[in-house]
Parts: C-alpha cells; structure tokens; sequence
C-alpha cells in the first residue's frame, strides 16, 4: 500500500475531510464533498509533501532559513525584502523531475477525461491552516508548461507580503508550504443557484432553482431574469417553472483571460435552460448537501460543456443559507396542538387562503 | 376590468321556453317581487354548480338538488351550529343550479355559536368510528327498505285481503302514500348524507390548511395523497370488474367473452359450459352491491347503474382482459400505495423542525384520516346505490303512469316535478276510484312535449359560470376545496367577461389536480354513452366526470374539467393512474372542440390550446 504522506499527487475522489494536513483544507474538503456523493468538478490535489519536496530539493528551504535567521526584525521593510527573494526563488527553480512527471501525469489524464488536449484547469491554493484570501488562485490555466508555471506561481504566493505578515503575526513559522489543487475549470453552458427551500416564504420542504446560460456572474450580479424552478423536497416533483428572459449570457473570452458579455438567441430564451434530468439530479444533489450538513444550503453549481451527464452537473460553491435557518423557530399563527377542535375552530373562522 | 358579474335577475330568458319557472318550485326562481330579497340576491356571489350538473335540470331530478340544498345547509346552521358559516342557498336560472355560501359576518353571532359547535362537533369527531359504522347499517337499512317499496298496477277489483283483513286502506290510497315513502326516503337518505360530511370536510380543510402554514408551496395533490384511503369502497366495483377479467382468463372463456357486446346474448353462450356458469356466478355475486356504481353522478335520471345495463361493465371487463393480455396489471397495488404514502407522510414531518408545527401537523393529519373513509365512501352508498335504486322505483311508478295512458313513455315522468308527479297520482287515483277517465291525459303529454323543447334549448345554452357580486377573496373553505371556486378562479372568469370569444382564448386556468404536463388532442365527453369515442392518447375534456369512468383512465393521456376542485373526483382518480389533470378551468368543454391540439400542465392548473382545430 501506498504511503499516503509520501505521495506528490491524490485525486479528490480518494481524499476524505481528515487529510486536510496533506493537501490543505481546501482540497480535503473537496474530497469530502464527492465522498459524500456532491458533484464537483474532477481533478486532483498536489500535496503539501509536493511543495515540501520541492523546497527541500532545490535547496530553497535552507536559503529560507539562513534568511529568516539573518533579517532580524519582522519590519515591514524586512518582510518586503524576505518575500521578494523567497517568491523569486520559488518561481525561477525547476521542479524535480519526478515531481513535475507525477504532475504532468494526472494532468494529461484530467484532460484524457475531459476529451481535450489541454484541458483548462484552475490552480488553487490550499492551506493545510486557514489563511483566508492570502494565497493566490489562477483559472484558466493551460498546457503543462503553463500549469508548471502556475503551480510555481501558487507555492510562491504563501510567501508573499500579506500571507508572512499574517504568519508572524500570529506567531506561525515563516516556512510554510501548501497544497495546491488542479480540477477542471467548469465550462459552464448553464449556471445557477440553488436555496434547499423556497426563499420566498420559507417552505422547507421546496427547493428552489434558478438557471440562466453560460457562468454564474449573470445569475449572481443579476444581469439576467433567470428560469426559476420549484421542486418538492420529498417527492422530488417539478411544482413550478418559470422561464425568465435570459437576454444575455456571460462567457470567457477565447484565451480565458477575462469574461465578456454575449446575446442570447432569441429561441434559446424562450426555452428552459436546464433539462428536466437535470433539474432531477439537481434536486437529489441538494438534498445530499442538505443531508449531510444538516440544514438548509445555497448551493452554487454549473453544467460543463465538455463533460457528459451527469458528470457535467457540478457544484461550484456551497454555503448555509442565512435568512430561513435562523428564522426556523418561530411560531406560526398554528395555536397550542393540545386541542384539534380548536385548529378546526379557527380554520372555519379565519378561513382557507387557498388561491 | 368588469368588477362584477352579470346581476342574477338580468339573465336574458332564452326565446322558447317561455314559462320554464313551473317547471321547478318557487323557492329556486330569483325574485322579482320581493325588493329584500332581491337586494340579498343581488349582493351575493352565485355560481354555477357544474360540479353535480353539467347539464340543465329535468324537473323531477332537481329533488336531488333540493334535497342537499336542505341537508348541508341544516346542519351548518341549526345543527352542528358552525361558528361563521350557514347553509348553501339554490336558485336555478335556465335550468341550471347555481349556488351562493351564506355567511356569517357579526362577530357577536359568530361567538355565540362556539361553545354550541364545539360541544356538538366535538361528540362526532370523538366518536367518529363509532357513528360511522352506525351511519353505514342505517343507510343499508334505508335502501333495503326503499328495495322493497313496489308499484304494481292498480287493480281492477281489490283483492279480497283488504276486505277479510280489514284493513280499511285501498290501492289508490296506498299508492299515494307510497309515493310520499319513496320521496320521503330520498330525503331522508341525504339528511344522512350530510350528517357527518360537513365535519369532515371541516377536519380535512383543516388539514389542509395547517400544512399550508408549515409548507406554504405544497401541491394540493400531495396533502390528499396523505390524507385519502387507499382501501376504498369508491374503488371496489372497479376492482371487482378486473377481478371478473382475470378470472375469465383463468377460466379460458376470455375469448368468449370479447366475442359479445351484448350481456344477454353473452350469458346465453356462458351458460351453455360449466366454467361459463361458474363465471356468471362470480359475477351475479359482484352486482350486489358493486354494481350500483352508477355511469355518471348519480345525479341524472339517466345515470344508469351498471345493474342497469350489464352491456357496460361488460365492456369495462374487455377492456381490463385487453390490459392484462397486454401483460400489464391493471390491479391498484394497495401495499405500494400504502407504503409510499407513509413514506411520504414521514418525510414531509421531518422536515418541520418546529415543534408546535410538527405537532399541529400530526394532530390534523390523524383526524383527517379518521374521517376521510366516510368523505370518500359515502357517495357509494348514497349517490350510486341508493339513487339507482331509487330511479328504478321512479321508473316502475312511472310504468302505472304509462298503463293508464297518462304519459306516452316512463322516460317522460322526468319532465314532471314531484309535486306534479304527486297531483298526477291523485288524478289518477280519483279517476280509477270513480271509474273515468283521469284528466291528465291530456293535460300531462301536452306539457311533456313543451317542456322537452325547453330542455333542449336549455343545454344548448352555456350557462355563465357565475352570477353576482364577487367577494373581495373567497376564503368560504368548502367552495374552494369541493368547487374549486379561488379568489383565482374568479378574476379569471371575469377577465373571460370581456369580449373574449372562444376562438381567441387560449389559455385556460384551473387548478392542478394531478400532476405532469401532457399534449395532446383534445376530444370533449359530456356523457357516458359518448365514453368509447375516446381514442387511445386523448385527451379527456369533460364537464367532471365519474368513478365508473375508471376502465378510461388507462387509455387517455391526460382530463381536464370544468368544475372541480383538488379532491372531486376526476383529480383522485387521476392522480392514482399518475395522468395530468387540470380541474375547474369553468369553461373547457365550451372553449376546447374535439381535435383541438392542447397542451396541459397539471403541476400548474393551465390548459394551452395549442392549435384550434
């Protein structure tokens, strides 16, 4: 059996929540997430180990020693100069051979699975600590050397400016290597949000849906009137459909380096964006989520052009839902349950707001 | 957008049928004399009930119509004392019944009547099995006793008993009394009808209206699924009809039995072999009682039992052979269902996290399955069994009639109401006592001729579906949830007010009463007889329809109605055989033509008509 701490790479689908002094907490989490059968996007982690082999081999990580040793004080003007000639040095070595080849390996096989010759991946940064928004994420990378590049790139950024201060600030060592993830940039044709209950007026036994076409941007900063969808919780029945006008849609230009507006087609606006396979599939996917974290969620998710279904049904982005979960203990107008007569009584008196 | 409805005293009289008031009694016409009543009429929202009538009113059927108007609204008002709601009152313009909930509004009045309801309703919802299974030995009692009420001729010379008995009552007397035992019997059997239906309406409205609170977007269908029987006895005479298919199968005699249309040449052929006799034996022992299921309402004279005509469950049982040749089980598998359901029912309260929700949940959803076997069973025993019995006995008076050479035919003595019916017998009575002619031989056969020229003109007419000032919502429980009648569904009919033409409307709204969404050509069915027109993957477009409609459920595509609200009929019904349905749209088997292209959306409650035909 394989040494888990001695690999250079582990695909999301073998990692667990728990592995997270491996790969760093995002990609554990991510792990965690399909383990119990959330769909995201395939791909696979580079591990800390990884990051601490490169360091130690290219002779990086004594340099970083003798440095820190030699820099005294922690002034601003010291920490400048420490970030710079560490981030420089990361970025201008190679990376051992039997590295880059485990890398280069997974890669060509994501793209294998994908059915592209360079599939467009993400390079993420992933602390084996919680260091929020210090380390650098690049999207739409692609081909090895750039992925190469990159990766470095992403090592590098744990030693920029904000992330020593944020170390030494809280009395963390300046040594600090992370994990880095590698999964597919979701080609999104369809995107969306999804609330496991209606955010209306709070029905938890609703989810509700709203789609539009290509990325999420158009749905999340509302440039579009979205397809809203709503689906009974336990039977999983399609209750409502709502097409929306869906004028435009957001995609990546060509090179991926930014995001533009585009037209819709008139007859794809009138259409609904998302098929009723996978609205269904959407719908258990946001059950499991609410399942196993035990209220109820926001999910964001896209559906890949590249990939087939229902591996192409990919949840982007997860989080609590704020307004209903808090909202959940209080009481209706139902009086004490001790006496049915009197629910009876009050219905007659008060009457039936059906319609 | 038009606020109102047309005022009930300004229906334009269709020329014609001048004179139709008489045909009914006083008490149905809207007043045009009494300046109070007027007001109160005018004040009122009336609607059209097609849920019981998609067609006009024969005279002598309306005792039906007069017989609930009294039972509900007693036991409303005067009985069960409900705290804000009165009884239903009736009125009839053209021949059409339309109905409007009388309220109360004084809060005084409303308080005064708690204590009085909860004491009183509180014994029936406590006792509720108890009662039920007295109400079931009652009513059988009733119809055993209306069984056995006969109309023989009168006799020439009385029987000599009379004398040596002497009993001192003659034929002629007795068949007037009899007459009043068999009216008398009708009303009677609807006075049980409501004794217990408006409490459990009550119970399930409540239901109904409490998992609205904790699920305000649950599907109506959903919350019936919960609530409904599985084990029903609506479901019987179906269910005997696909056992009577499998065991022709069985027997082998299956292809006989596809050989014949006719049930009397049939049972000839049957009775000529030993498994012949043997199947019409199992089937002599369905007919009592199942087979008083009637074809429509029960409401119409001409809603024959299947007792009535064996050549119509006949066909239903080819139809089931055809299913189950096809390998197919038309049989409804209880222990599904009745897993689902709780699986269902589970499922939902989980998800309540409140406490005193999840609680209220569970306490309404107990007593409304506690008196939701005598909502969905009742019918069978008052509707389908007692009525077809009755219009037999109708049928059997209305041969003396026939004898005496009063009337031509029996099926005329529904152009009579029962009061005339009534002064009929003692005309003729009289005659038969003094040794005459009785006078209305003419009199009766002339009125008979006129009177079916009025009923013609009056099923040519659409009624409009209400009449009236509409309330600002509807909130009057029973109207929504029997009727389907919504604040909703009113602005609709409104907006249909203005000068829309069929031709140029295109969508339709109801309400969902089964869901899934289906296209389709439409074909319009305002009878039974017209049942067989339905092709397969049709889309059935019906006034409302009836359980003995059930063999067609495995054949269409998808029904929409007129009337009807999530729990009448066609939405059961469908929901079982999983065919969208949309109930209540008011005006589909006016707007839609058969081989219209429409589209139908039973999650929604919307009828797209696709492409007129």
């Amino acid at each position: 059996m394989r040494e888990l701490n001695q690999l250079y790479t582990i695909w999301y689908d073998e990692l667990r929540g728990g592995d997270y002094e491996l790969v760093g907490k995002k990609n554990a989490n991510l792990g965690e997430m399909m383990h119990a059968g959330i769909p995201i996007s395939p791909g696979f982690a580079i591990t800390i180990h990884a990051n601490d082999s490169f360091i130690e081999k290219t002779g990086i990580r004594s340099k970083i020693e003798t440095l820190v040793k030699k820099n005294g004080e922690a002034t601003d003007e010291n920490i400048k100069k420490l970030s710079k000639t560490i981030m420089s040095e990361i970025e201008s070595a190679d990376i051992p051979s039997e590295i880059e080849e485990d890398i280069l390996e997974n890669y060509h096989k994501l793209c294998k699975k994908c059915n592209l010759d360079a599939v467009p991946a993400a390079v993420r940064s992933s602390g084996g600590v919680s260091m929020p928004g210090q380390m650098e994420t690049y999207l739409n990378i692609r081909g090895d050397k750039d992925l190469i590049r990159y990766i470095k790139k992403c090592w590098s950024s744990s030693y920029n400016v904000e992330a020593i201060h944020y170390r030494v600030n809280r009395d963390m060592s300046v040594l600090f290597n992370i994990g880095v993830g590698i999964p597919k940039m979701v080609h999104s044709k369809v995107s969306g949000v999804i609330f496991t209950l209606n955010p209306i007026n709070g029905d938890f036994s609703k989810i509700s849906v709203d789609a539009s076409y290509g990325l999420g941007e158009a749905i999340v900063s509302g440039l579009v009137t979205p397809d809203t969808y709503l689906i009974d919780k336990v039977t999983l029945e399609l209750i409502k459909t709502k097409i929306g006008s869906k004028e435009i849609k957001c995609v990546y230009e060509a090179d991926g380096s930014d995001i533009k507006k585009v037209d819709v087609d008139n007859e794809l606006r009138k259409k609904s964006a998302l098929t009723n396979q996978e609205l269904a599939y959407l719908a258990e996917t946001a059950v499991k989520i609410e399942n196993y974290y035990g209220k109820a969620y926001d999910i964001e998710f896209g559906i890949d052009e590249d990939l087939p279904f229902p591996e192409n049904v990919i949840v982007l982005q997860v989080r609590p839902e704020s307004i209903w979960n808090k909202k959940k203990d209080m009481s209706g107008k139902i009086g004490k349950p001790a006496d049915v007569m009197n629910i009876i009584l009050n219905n007659l008196i008060s009457g039936i707001k059906a319609g | 957008m038009a606020k109102k409805f047309l005022d009930p005293h300004e229906v334009k009289p269709i020329l014609g049928t001048e004179g139709w008031e008489e045909m009914y009694p006083f008490y149905y016409q809207f007043s045009k004399t009494d300046k109070e009543r007027m007001e109160y009429e005018s004040s009122q929202l009336w609607f059209y009930d097609g849920l019981h009538y998609p067609e006009p009113h024969y005279p002598f059927d309306l005792i039906w119509d007069e017989a609930w108007y009294l039972a509900l609204s007693q036991y409303n008002t005067r009985v069960f004392m409900v705290p804000p709601a009165k009884g239903i009152d009736h009125r009839i313009v053209n021949g059409y019944v339309y109905i409007t909930p009388v309220g109360i509004t004084d809060p005084k009045e409303i308080e005064s009547r708690i204590p009085l309801f909860q004491k009183r309703a509180g014994y029936y919802y406590e006792n509720w099995d108890k009662i039920y299974d007295k109400w079931v030995d009652k009513t059988k009692e009733l119809i055993a006793e209306l069984e056995n009420i006969s109309f023989p001729d009168l006799p020439e010379i009385e029987d000599e008993s009379i004398v040596f008995d002497s009993s001192g009552l003659s034929s002629g007397y007795n068949l007037g009394i009899k007459y009043d035992e068999l009216i008398n019997m009708g009303f009677k059997v609807w006075q049980y009808h409501f004794e217990m239906l408006n409490l459990g309406y009550a119970a399930y409205v409540t239901f109904i209206n409490t998992a609205n609170e904790v699920f305000p977007d649950i599907p109506m269908h959903n919350l019936t699924k919960m609530v409904s029987g599985i084990d029903t006895v609506m479901y019987r005479p179906d269910e005997e009809l696909i056992k009577l298919a499998k065991l022709a199968i069985t027997l082998g005699i299956d292809p006989v039995i596809a050989s014949q249309k006719k049930f009397d040449t049939l049972a000839e052929e049957l009775k000529k072999s030993d498994k012949g006799i043997s199947w019409l034996d199992a089937l002599e022992r369905a007919r009592y009682p199942w087979f008083y299921i009637s074809t429509g309402t029960g409401w119409y004279h001409h809603h024959i039992s299947w007792n009535d005509n064996l050549d119509i469950p006949l066909s239903s049982i080819n139809m089931y052979i055809e299913v189950i040749k096809d390998g197919k089980n038309p049989s409804r598998s209880t222990e599904k269902l009745i897993k689902e359901r709780d699986e269902t029912v589970e499922k939902y309260i989980n998800l309540i996290k409140n406490e005193d929700q999840r609680n209220a949940f569970e306490e309404t959803l107990k007593i409304a399955r506690r008196v939701f076997p005598y909502v969905e069973n009742h019918m069978f025993y008052v509707e389908n069994w007692f009525h077809s019995v009755f219009w037999r006995k109708v049928r059997e008076l209305a041969k003396i009639f026939v004898n005496n050479k009063i009337i031509d035919d029996v099926e005329d003595v529904w152009y009579l109401n029962r009061f005339e019916v009534k002064s009929l017998i003692d005309d003729l009575v009289r005659a038969w006592a003094t040794g005459i002619i009785p006078a209305g031989r003419t009199y009766w056969p002339e009125k008979i001729k006129n009177r079916k020229v009025i009923i013609k003109k009056f099923q040519e007419w659409t009624p409009p579906p209400a009449l009236g000032t509409p309330p600002e919502v509807v909130n009057e429980p029973f109207t929504i949830v029997l009727w389907g009648v919504t604040t909703g569904v009113l602005k609709n009919w409104l907006r249909s007010l203005e000068g829309t033409t069929s031709e140029n409307i295109t969508e339709l709204q109801g309400s969902p009463g089964s869901a899934g969404i289906v296209e389709g050509k439409a074909r319009v069915i305002r009878t039974v007889e017209q049942l067989d027109q339905l092709e397969k993957g049709e889309i059935m477009v019906a006034p409302t329809t009836s359980p003995s409609w059930a063999p067609v459920f495995t054949k269409i595509a998808g029904a929409v109605t007129d009337v009807g609200g999530p729990m009448c009929h066609a939405a059961i019904v469908c929901r079982e055989y999983g065919l969208p349905t949309v109930v209540g749209t008011g005006n589909a088997t006016a707007v839609i033509k058969t081989g219209d292209l429409i589209r139908i959306n039973g999650n929604e409650g919307t009828v797209e008509i696709i492409e007129h035909r």
